[in-house]
């Protein structure tokens, strides 16, 4: 475990949810602090550094997409998770864009949240250590300075930009990705909106790489919103989707 | 009578002018062709005052006075010349023709006269009747404005939507009857005897009534007019009537789905709330084995909830705002397999079987979409059907079309609800009480299907105790060529 307990502000308007939160977190070793809206938050951010911000989307005042906006100005290393009421994608990309890490959608189990502020905390954390040039990811080992994919021991040939999908998505793994980001990150930033580009690469990749391509475990599809890589070797991985998505 | 009366003052009036004007050039020994001159000048005003008769008669006059004062030999009636024959003649030609001519543009500035006047008093009572507010227009009030009107005495209107009769003045030949008559029979009526006109009132070649009139002035002509107006009132009534109507019911609809979006919403947070205190509670440690048991219960629980609020969510939006696909190529009996699976987990008692022409088979379409509406359509199958049931799904190509049949056995929908089904809200009377649901899916799943360029039915069924099926179709899909076109990037 991370030998400085971790810290967590926690930003929504309702009280009682902050209450269970701050004492759900703090019972796991977070130490928590709260907000009760954008502007708090953002001050709060400009005070003192934290390695969490857990904001709620739908608060009166300065909207969670605008508060992610400034914090993440603030502070580029906290991770930010937002938390949202609705299934709207248009408000997850949003966020996303505005630069929040991951979202979570109310009500959501606490061992779910647990896992994505862990997944968070890993990326934003390890930064600096991610320099290493081979990943694994269940049977997956990809070799980013070789250009090499190895399945169960097995090389696996991939196109150049394939090739270039899975280790940005691997290199990210964990956080939804957005169509926008994964297409400006592998093809350039000229791109954003060739979506069709981007799903038959997937459509391809999934071929490849999955056990059956039509119930993928590595790469899942975050409903209009683009996709997550999921590590099953990863205990925070998030679960398959089973229903209702 | 009068009106031979009136001819022969005029021509009496005529003759003297005549008489007069052939003493005086008879005294001044005036030639034919002068005396001829002033003569067709006074036939030209007699045509004016009179009518054809009197004038002619002046005219035959003038020639005989011509005959027997200006032409040689004088004072007989005898001609010396042929030539005189043939000026007698013309005189006589030129002025008939004069006389007619003249009295043709009299008629006609006449009737124009009258045609203004009819107009003038059409215009008028559409302008009266249209000022009046169209939900203050009772049947009976633009009957009265109609009363009077080139002379009617008795109006009869009936209407056929509402099937109401409604008379304004007073009738001795049996109006009303002969008016709901000519309704039924779609046909008009003109009789001049009894001076009844009844005209059917059509829209848009639809019959929605019919007006009769008695006594009223130019039946022919005025009939069609006042018919065309009382229409046109009548449609602009109901016209407004369902406007106002639709509207009370699209502002109910508006705030019933505003609310179930607030109560989600509201659901959400405490949720939330409960769900993180429970988890909280095994975070501190210290539970023995059935404590965290029941921790588990409330979380899942709390999901399951979270779900159908979220689900509540998704449709009430789907149902208030547009539709917009987002399109790829899909392979349809993926999604369909993953309905089928999902389904089967929550509905294990029932026996699914899923036909696919080919694994391959791919349509455009927004696959989140096309999953939530396929989810919808059997969901709705697994709801409706009792336990042990079967569920069957078929997928056909069609000429332009792919077709997904979705049917069950083991219940029925009653022919009063099968019109209303993908009406939003709309839930059969059975199905409320015994199926829960917000009467949202069936019209969110149509809405999916037409966003794509297909459509959501349910079929016909030969007997009313047959299988329910419904059938979604979707625009066939083009060929994936973005494959290639990526490949070779």
């Amino acid at each position: 475990m991370l030998s400085q307990p971790t810290s967590v502000l926690v930003v929504d308007d309702e009280f009682s949810l902050r209450k269970a939160l701050r004492k759900s977190l703090n019972a796991s070793g977070f130490d928590v602090e709260e907000a009760r809206n954008g502007e708090e938050a953002v001050g709060a951010v400009r005070q003192r550094s934290f390695d969490l911000v857990l904001l709620d989307m739908n608060m009166p005042g300065v909207g969670g997409v605008e508060a992610c906006r400034k914090i993440r100005g603030l502070a580029p290393q906290t991770g930010i998770v937002m938390v949202t009421v609705r299934d709207a994608e248009n408000d997850k990309v949003d966020a996303l864009e505005a630069g929040a890490d991951d979202y979570v959608t109310k009500p959501f189990r606490l061992r779910e949240l647990m896992a994505r502020l862990r997944a968070v905390l890993r990326r934003t954390h390890g930064h600096e250590a991610t320099q290493v040039s081979v990943l694994t990811a269940g049977d997956l080992e990809i070799d980013l300075e070789r250009h090499l994919l190895k399945r169960a021991g097995q090389p696996v040939h991939l196109a150049p930009k394939e090739f270039e999908l899975l280790a940005f998505m691997m290199q990210n793994q964990g956080v939804p990705l957005t169509h926008a980001r994964l297409l400006r990150s592998v093809w350039g930033p000229e791109y954003g909106s060739e979506l069709e580009y981007l799903r038959s690469y997937v459509k391809m990749l999934r071929k490849k790489i999955e056990n059956d391509s039509a119930k993928p475990e590595y790469i899942l599809t975050e409903p209009w919103v683009g996709y997550r890589f999921r590590n099953p070797s990863d205990p925070d991985a998030p679960p398959l989707p089973a229903d209702e998505e | 009578m009068s009106r031979l009366g009136h001819a022969a003052t005029r021509a009496l009036l005529g003759g003297s002018a005549v008489a007069i004007v052939t003493a005086i050039f008879n005294q001044l020994h005036a030639d034919f062709a002068i005396v001829s001159f002033i003569y067709l000048l006074t036939i030209v005003l007699q045509s004016l005052a009179g009518d054809f008769l009197s004038a002619m008669l002046v005219s035959f006059a003038a020639v005989v006075c011509l005959d027997f004062f200006f032409l040689d030999p004088l004072y007989t009636f005898a001609v010396a010349r042929s030539v005189d024959v043939a000026a007698l003649f013309s005189f006589l030609t030129t002025a008939l023709i004069i006389t007619q001519l003249v009295l043709r543009a009299r008629t006609e500035a006449q009737s124009a006269d009258l045609e203004r006047e009819r107009l003038d008093q059409l215009y008028r009572l559409s302008q009266q009747l249209l000022a009046v507010k169209p939900e203050a227009i009772g049947t009976s009030t633009f009957l009265e404005h109609y009363l009077g009107t080139f002379g009617s005495t008795a109006i009869c209107l009936f209407d056929g939507e509402a099937a109401t009769l409604h008379i304004a003045g007073s009738s001795t030949r049996g109006l009303p009857d002969r008016t709901r008559d000519a309704y039924l029979s779609g046909r008009n009526v003109e009789d001049p005897d009894s001076g009844i006109c009844i005209r059917c009132l059509q829209v848009s070649g639809r019959i929605t009534g019919a007006i009769g009139f008695e006594n009223l002035q130019n039946p022919q002509v005025t009939g069609g007019s006042l018919a065309t107006l009382t229409a046109t009132l009548l449609e602009r009534r109901r016209v407004l009537r369902e406007a106002a109507t639709a509207t009370a019911a699209a502002q109910a609809e508006v705030y019933r789905s505003a609310i179930l979006d607030a109560l989600a919403h509201e659901f959400k947070t405490p949720l939330a709330t409960v769900s993180a205190a429970a988890g909280g509670l095994v975070e501190a440690g210290s539970l023995n084995i059935e404590q965290l048991d029941l921790v588990e219960m409330i979380e899942s629980e709390m999901a399951r909830l979270g779900a159908l609020a979220s689900r509540l969510l998704r449709m009430a939006r789907l149902e208030r705002e547009e539709v917009k696909p987002r399109m790829e190529i899909v392979e349809l009996a993926t999604i369909l397999e993953h309905v089928v699976d999902q389904q089967r987990q929550r509905y294990p008692d029932r026996s699914f079987s899923l036909s696919a022409p080919a694994r391959e088979l791919e349509v455009s379409a927004d696959p989140e979409l096309l999953r939530l509406a396929l989810n919808q359509v059997v969901e709705n199958a697994c709801k409706y059907s009792c336990a042990g049931s079967a569920v069957k799904i078929q997928v056909e190509e069609e000429s332009g079309s792919v077709a997904i049949r979705v049917s069950n056995t083991g219940s029925s929908i009653p022919a009063v609800d099968e019109r209303r089904i993908f009406e939003r809200f709309y839930r059969g009377a059975v199905s409320n009480h015994l199926v829960p649901g917000s009467g949202l899916g069936l019209f969110v799943a149509r809405k999916i299907a037409a966003a794509h360029g297909g459509g959501l039915d349910l079929e016909a069924r030969e007997q009313p105790d047959s299988d329910v099926t419904f059938r979604f179709t979707l625009p066939a899909g083009r060929k994936v060529e973005v494959d290639h076109a990526v490949t070779t990037n």
